[in-house]
């Protein structure tokens, strides 16, 4: 099983590899489209132009758009993410910076949505057709349907500017330890929990309910296995395995597609620093934004699809393990 | 009567023509206080010159410095959005980089919220006879944060950094045709000369606080500012992380005395929203600048002030004049006829606005000519003229930007002009696809037949007469091309008294009312809000926020 396993992952990271080349020519053809120039984003619409020439020139903004994406190529395969036009200063420290920040938030709503989805869908299923499973999925349900900009305000007023419980900028004083990191990210994972609870409960209730009526289950029962025994290893691995490939999808979203709640809870996360890069015609850091959230997505879906694999004994088999 | 004569007789002894001639303006009651403190304090008179003369005909005299009220101490958080990019004084181009260099340093002239010049790092100013050089004196004794004494050398590489083509500077479109590099001379260590490139009658309105990038900064400044924000100003940086904010300490040595609060911390948001509910969470005593569609519920809120101050920011809505369907003047004349400005006013903002006449005269401005007869909605009139024009209707397409109250303006807007046959098609668009590159043939601000522009808050109407409206203008989106008001516009420039200015105004409001290349709705305040135990603090019209004698609680 090992080698192919190992074949397996070789065949996906080239495969990430090459898609992220991809993503970075599509991010490059996106820009050329992008209306105006770094040094008028900078200097704004009403400077003179002579100046706008002389910034353009300093920046290296004002070479052909191949040669800036070739040298760009070039600075990437020694490890170089380049300048920020806008920033005048290189790109990495910008990114890391960021991406910590996105993925302690992506981390708290997790730790949150996870344990509570999973749980809420599996108790709804082992409860088909009562009225607890009723109120998880219609609560699910209706709460996937709240965008993440009502819920968000409303939080902040409630338990911001009403309450007063919890900070309402997601950015902690400097030095700020664990637990009051934690207290600042609270709020601002709330919203994304709300909507991928649902999603989340959905998916567990479903695979569950499939799981619990298959014939490996009523097998297992009929073996006279402990119910413990069958729900943990026959019903939850299999039921759970759409809900991972769920999971994962969600991380990529999670971690460059909370523009609103980083805006709203005045978070610096990667979302944030791509829309505003791809404003401000800020090239390598609009490259390295997206391929950074490009990264991150392929990993989780990587990993996802080994945990599908060594989770499901059928794909296992076809993989001659 | 005697009496007057004689202490005005002593107070003229030494003054230059262009001061006794504010003199004589106030003696004759063509100015009020206000305007004589500004046109006095442009030409350079003392703020003690200024108050013998105004006792003398009976004003109260200039008012002490403000009682301070509050407890000293304590930090002040302000909210603001965040600057778009690198925080450098010479490039920075909006009203929130612009906050955080007002915080460390300082301008030779101060322009007010009653747009009244007061001395700041000059002390005098004087032009000569035709207003083409100025004179500056500095303030003595005036350190930098690293400890070294403020010379004429600092201020001419100064200015002459922001007049240098090569620098990328942003003040580069103030200076066209007014001040070029090499115009800026060191008399001696505490002179500096300016050598206009023609004779400019406000020109130290181009050195103050209204011009974003003319902070004094160190002669061998190399470009590395943020990392610490080296200036003459009241605070010092104690800490800068970009696009997350910044905190200052008060500068103990500073000229003006030291601040009383001990810190000033600066929060960037990247919404309105956000900050408004900072501000009432309380996580921030101040709002730099809210906007009425985004703060309603600040409004009416006892736990927030709302501060305003009159400004000439304003919205531009220019048609073409060369060709299309607005070629032909009756149209424009027409089209800005069917706007209810009141209504517009009310609607939009409250009724904090005021009315615009379809020029950049707006009513704050001390040489607008307010004789000029206010236009108002006349729809019988306007679909007469768009007879006289032999046109029965159009159809148009209107193009601006999704910010603020702009795209409601558009909506309404296409509503005026179907009450005369004018079918208007709305493009809103994301800003930076509007401005586009900002120059002809690669910009939909100024390649649409029609459209609708934001302009910010400037302390003398110069620039929006010359880059919007001259045939050479660079920003000239109505294409207007008038060589009668391309003189009319250099005499405004060049005219050193407010009664000149006044009378080559009245002129230009009169032949802009008649053209109508663009429609100037409404003049709509600037809104700071803050928490109300914030004292003493003195928000511009420009975006600044003087704390000197700010308290919190």
């Amino acid at each position: 099983m090992g080698s192919a396993f190992g074949r397996f992952l070789l065949r996906r990271l080239g495969l990430s590899l090459f898609t992220l080349w991809l993503v970075s020519v599509v991010v490059f053809l996106g820009a050329q489209v992008l209306p105006g120039n770094p040094g008028r984003a900078v200097l704004g619409p009403l400077a003179d132009a002579r100046a706008v020439a002389a910034l353009n020139k300093e920046l290296g903004a004002d070479r052909p758009p191949v040669q800036i994406y070739l040298s760009w190529v070039g600075g990437m395969l020694q490890g170089d993410m380049g300048e920020s036009y806008s920033y005048r200063a290189p790109v990495a420290p910008f990114i890391g910076a960021a991406l910590v920040h996105s993925l302690k938030l992506v981390g708290m709503i997790f730790l949150i949505v996870v344990p509570l989805g999973v749980g809420g869908g599996v108790i709804a299923a082992l409860n088909a057709g009562k009225p607890i499973d009723r109120i998880i999925s219609v609560a699910s349900l209706s709460l996937t349907v709240i965008p993440e900009f009502v819920s968000a305000i409303a939080l902040i007023l409630i338990f911001a500017v009403i309450l007063r419980w919890l900070p309402l900028s997601a950015t902690w004083p400097d030095g700020a330890g664990p637990l009051t990191q934690i207290r600042y990210l609270i709020l601002p994972a709330l919203p994304l929990v709300i909507v991928l609870f649902g999603y989340i409960a959905r998916m567990a209730r479903a695979g569950t309910v499939e799981a619990l009526s298959s014939d490996y289950t009523r097998t297992a029962i009929l073996k006279g296995l402990p119910w413990r025994t069958v729900l943990t290893r026959h019903v939850l691995r299999n039921a759970l395995v759409p809900t991972i490939t769920v999971i994962a999808a969600q991380t990529g979203y999670a971690l460059g597609g909370l523009v609103v709640v980083e805006t709203l809870f005045r978070y610096q996360g990667i979302g944030n620093l791509v829309l505003t890069a791809a404003k401000a015609k800020d090239f390598a850091m609009l490259q390295a934004g997206i391929l950074t959230i490009g990264a991150f997505f392929i990993v989780a879906t990587l990993i996802a699809d080994c945990i599908t694999v060594l989770l499901n004994p059928r794909l296992r088999a076809e993989m001659g393990g | 009567m005697s009496r007057i004569i004689k202490n005005l007789g002593s107070l003229r002894l030494g003054r230059s023509a262009l001061e006794n001639h504010v003199i004589d303006e106030l003696l004759a009651g063509r100015l009020d206080r206000r305007a004589f403190l500004r046109h006095g304090s442009r030409v350079g008179m003392s703020m003690a010159a200024m108050a013998v003369a105004l006792k003398t005909v009976g004003f109260d005299p200039i008012g002490e410095a403000k009682a301070q009220t509050g407890k000293p101490g304590g930090t002040i958080r302000i909210a603001l959005t965040a600057p778009a990019g690198k925080i450098d004084p010479v490039t920075v181009s909006d009203q929130y980089g612009l906050l955080v260099l007002q915080q460390v340093g300082d301008f030779l002239v101060l322009d007010g919220p009653d747009l009244t010049l007061k001395p700041m790092l000059a002390t005098e100013w004087k032009p000569n006879d035709d207003g083409s050089v100025w004179t500056f004196k500095l303030r003595k004794g005036v350190k930098f944060h690293n400890g070294k004494t403020m010379t004429a050398d600092d201020v001419v590489a100064s200015i002459e950094r922001l007049a240098d083509p090569a620098n990328g500077s942003n003040a580069l479109s103030a200076f066209k045709g007014i001040l070029s590099k090499g115009g800026t001379k060191k008399v001696d260590d505490e002179t500096v000369a300016f050598h206009l490139d023609a004779p400019n009658g406000n020109f130290p309105y181009y050195l103050s606080s209204d011009n974003y990038n003319a902070i004094i900064l160190p002669a061998d400044y190399s470009g590395d500012f943020e990392a610490h924000m080296v200036g003459t100003g009241p605070f010092k940086l104690e800490k800068y992380t970009p696009k997350v904010g910044a905190t200052f300490v008060k500068n103990e040595d500073y000229w003006g005395g030291p601040p009383l609060l001990d810190k000033v911390e600066l929060s960037f948001y990247d919404a309105q929203q956000p900050q408004v509910l900072a501000l009432l969470g309380g996580q921030v005593d101040v709002i730099q600048q809210v906007s009425v569609q985004g703060s309603q519920s600040l409004f009416n809120n006892p736990a927030v002030n709302i501060i305003r101050l009159p400004s000439d920011a304003h919205r531009q809505i220019h048609m073409k004049c060369q060709k299309g369907p607005f070629a032909d003047k009756r149209v424009r004349q027409a089209m800005a006829l069917t706007f209810d400005r009141e209504k517009l006013i009310q609607g939009l903002f409250r009724g904090w606005a005021a009315l615009g006449n379809d020029s950049p005269f707006a009513p704050i401005f001390p040489s607008t000519d307010k004789s000029v007869p206010q236009r108002r909605q006349d729809i019988a009139k306007a679909k007469q003229l768009m007879a006289d024009a032999g046109t029965s209707g159009f159809d148009v397409t209107f193009t601006t930007m999704s910010i603020q109250e702009l795209p409601a303006l558009a909506s309404i807007i296409k509503n005026f002009g179907a009450e005369i046959g004018i079918n208007i098609n709305l493009k809103i668009e994301d800003s930076g696809a509007y401005y586009g590159s900002a120059v002809p043939g690669k910009s939909d601000w100024l390649d649409s037949e029609f459209g609708m522009t934001d302009y910010g808050h400037r302390g003398i109407p110069n620039v929006f007469l010359t880059a919007p409206l001259k045939s050479d203008g660079t920003w000239n989106a109505a294409n207007f091309q008038n060589k009668e008001y391309d003189k009319l516009v250099t005499d405004y420039v060049a005219a050193l008294d407010l009664q000149s200015q006044q009378e080559v105004a009245g002129k230009i409001q009169r032949l802009l009312l008649d053209e109508t290349p663009i429609i100037f709705p409404f003049f709509y305040d600037y809104l700071t809000a803050a928490s109300p135990k914030v004292k003493n603090m003195q928000p511009t019209a420009m975006g600044q926020i003087f704390l000197q004698h700010a308290t919190v609680g």
